[in-house]
């Protein structure tokens, strides 16, 4: 029982992985407090779950999900981000959850208060080995999941950009006196990030069989902890970070029994922060 | 010739004097329902059968000659609200009576304010044993918690012979109220328990718990929880190769739940008050009705609140008044109502006695299974 945990636990972690390196990538060049990156996952559920019932493919809704959620959250850094950087850090802040609430009401507006479901036919059966068993979901989520994952983790180690983005992280000023083009990287890193939103959104869509116009508000605030957790700023920090707290949700609500499972992450944030105020893999 | 004229002026002045008194001021009912937030669908099927209802009675001539003006308000399943709900159709909208068309949670904020003012309110289907306690002005049609969850381990040992039995219990009034009933009646019987899981409120990801009842190795589970979760634990426990018997309840009762439990819901078996295959009249009418009506199949929920609703009007038509302790002495007096879910009566402590309906899941659509009618069980405590 306890590997099955740990299997469910690894894929809801692969999903917080996934929207908290979204998360991370924006604060690493922008310093700010992304919390409408949320109302980017959720656009990401909408479009996926509209585009799944125009054309019952998932290839087809995880396009558009990524496409429409990468261009949202450009236009996000564009047009309110970065004429508010000169600003004290609070009012970017303020102006990102603001704009999460009314993504939150857009969706209710458009697409009504309830529950859309996202019955997507997968093309594979369950997996059983011994006795632990991947559902069908749980194999999307590691389909789609660790790629994502690469492909993000090639960006960032292996091209120019993903050089320029820890450049900006580490040192603006500097990065731009050596001749980064700090305007496209930042948009770059935003549309990325966003795109592995929307990304997140049609998964947990597909976990789920539910898309909502509150399916942000958890992420909201999970994220934020997790890329604490991590240590501000650190790509692999926030994807160990998310995975451990995945198993840790699961194998605890799964051999204590009734555990407040989304407590369950700030409890952890403020027992680690008290032994190590950088996070996890966060230096000082 | 000449008879034939003054008959004819008597039908005219019999219809004119009529027509005066069904133009007088329309008595507001009031209905609290959860139209938005997590209950949205149950509160759109409460909204169309109580509507569907008053429609009917209206096109009928109203009641005591006048029509009935119905007054919606959304309570989001929430407990203030339902106490804010309460007041504004009694302090603004001065409604004769109302129907609760919510769950435990806003309706146990409702129901003492209905009493205090006096005012008649007969809740559709919310479960919990303090709801009807608030007093003499509070009715129920639906069936008590622990009523329904003995109906549920009555199932498990009749039509299953269950012997390994589970339960997953959500962590709520109503998940609560179920599970004790069902506990209790388990140890008379002698029906084994062999372990119970209950999940929080709110919880989307089911597979820790599902994983948990697995390794107890049932052959039932009893599973409480609305639509959303009754239909996420219903995948979850078949794609995790889960083959015991799913046992729910009236929570499952709805559309939504078909809808996103696919044809994994094949099969499942639930404990509810409207069987679908009731061949009287009453039933058969208002199924129709609401298809033709809302293009979508009625359920438990709509159901209950479309009974209150008559229950209500049964009682004006009775009372002769609108006056309210004449109302509520004429609804306590309620005997052998043909209702949608039920030939209902009041007991002393204002509860229903009716039988317990079980449904099976069968090509995406609820079907008769059986019923629960020894009155050991059925009869509210």
């Amino acid at each position: 029982m306890l590997v099955q945990q740990v299997v469910n636990g690894l894929t809801i972690g692969a999903i917080y992985a996934v929207v908290a390196l979204g998360l991370t990538l924006v604060y690493g060049v922008l310093r700010i407090l992304h919390v409408a990156h949320a109302g980017i996952y959720a656009l990401g559920g909408y479009l996926g779950v509209a585009t799944y019932a125009r054309t019952h493919s998932l290839v087809l809704a995880f396009a558009t999900a990524t496409a429409g959620s990468g261009a949202a959250g450009w236009l996000v850094q564009r047009w309110i981000y970065l004429p508010l950087l000169s600003q004290p850090r609070i009012v970017p802040l303020i102006a990102s959850i603001g704009l999460y609430i009314a993504l939150e009401d857009l969706f209710r507006l458009v697409a009504g208060p309830y529950s859309l479901a996202f019955s997507a036919r997968l093309p594979v059966g369950p997996l059983t080995m011994g006795s632990v068993t991947f559902t069908p979901a749980q194999l999307l989520v590691a389909a789609v999941g660790a790629p994502l994952l690469a492909v993000a983790w090639w960006v960032l180690t292996r091209t120019k950009v993903g050089l320029a983005w820890r450049a900006l992280a580490d040192d603006p000023p500097m990065a731009a006196a050596t001749g980064v083009d700090v305007g496209r990287a930042v948009g770059l890193n935003v549309l990325l990030g966003s795109a592995l939103a929307g990304a997140a959104g049609v998964l947990v869509g597909v976990f789920f069989n539910a898309v909502e116009p509150t399916m942000g508000s958890v992420p909201a605030y999970k994220g934020l902890a997790i890329i604490v957790l991590g240590g501000l700023g650190s790509y692999a920090g926030a994807v160990a970070a998310a995975l451990l707290l995945g198993v840790v949700e699961a194998v605890a609500i799964g051999t204590v029994g009734l555990l407040p499972r989304d407590a369950l992450a700030f409890l952890a944030l403020i027992a680690i922060l008290l032994v190590r105020p950088q996070g996890l893999w966060g230096r000082r | 010739m000449a008879r034939r004229s003054v008959l004819l002026v008597l039908v005219c002045v019999g219809l004119a004097a009529a027509g005066a008194r069904a133009q007088g001021e329309p008595i507001p009912i009031g209905l609290s329902a959860p139209l938005t937030g997590f209950g949205a669908p149950d509160g759109l099927s409460v909204r169309q059968a109580v509507e569907l209802g008053v429609r009917q009675i209206n096109a009928a001539g109203g009641v005591l000659g006048r029509q009935i003006r119905l007054v919606v308000y959304d309570d989001q399943a929430a407990p203030p609200q339902g106490v804010a709900v309460a007041q504004r159709l009694i302090e603004r909208d001065r409604v004769v009576a109302a129907v609760g068309g919510s769950y435990s949670g806003a309706t146990r904020g409702a129901a003492p304010i209905f009493q205090q003012n006096r005012v008649p309110f007969v809740v559709g289907y919310a479960v919990h044993p303090d709801i009807t306690r608030a007093g003499p002005y509070v009715f129920r049609v639906g069936f008590l918690g622990p009523v329904e969850g003995a109906g549920a381990a009555e199932v498990a040992r009749l039509y299953f012979n269950a012997q390994r039995v589970a339960m997953l219990t959500m962590d709520n009034d109503f998940g609560r109220a179920l599970a004790q009933g069902f506990r209790d009646r388990a140890a008379t019987t002698g029906l084994n328990i062999v372990g119970e899981v209950i999940y929080p409120l709110g919880e989307k990801d089911m597979a820790p718990h599902v994983t948990r009842v697995r390794a107890m190795n049932p052959d039932l589970i009893f599973v409480s929880g609305l639509f959303n979760e009754a239909a996420l634990i219903t995948r979850t426990a078949r794609q995790l190769g889960v083959r015991a018997q799913i046992l729910g309840e009236e929570g499952f009762d709805s559309p939504k739940y078909l809808e996103l439990a696919g044809a994994d819901a094949e099969g499942v078996v639930i404990v509810t008050n409207l069987n679908r295959d009731d061949p009287r009249a009453v039933v058969q009418t208002f199924l129709r009705d609401y298809r033709a009506a809302y293009k979508m199949e009625a359920d438990m929920v709509g159901a209950s609140s479309y009974d209150a609703l008559r229950i209500i009007v049964d009682g004006l038509r009775r009372a002769g008044t609108t006056e309210a302790a004449r109302l509520r002495d004429a609804i306590a007096a309620t005997r052998n109502f043909n209702g949608v879910t039920g030939v209902l009566s009041f007991t002393p402590q204002r509860e229903t006695i009716k039988p317990i309906q079980v449904q099976v899941v069968r090509n995406g659509q609820f079907r008769f299974f059986g019923v629960i009618t020894d009155p050991e069980i059925i009869t509210p405590p």
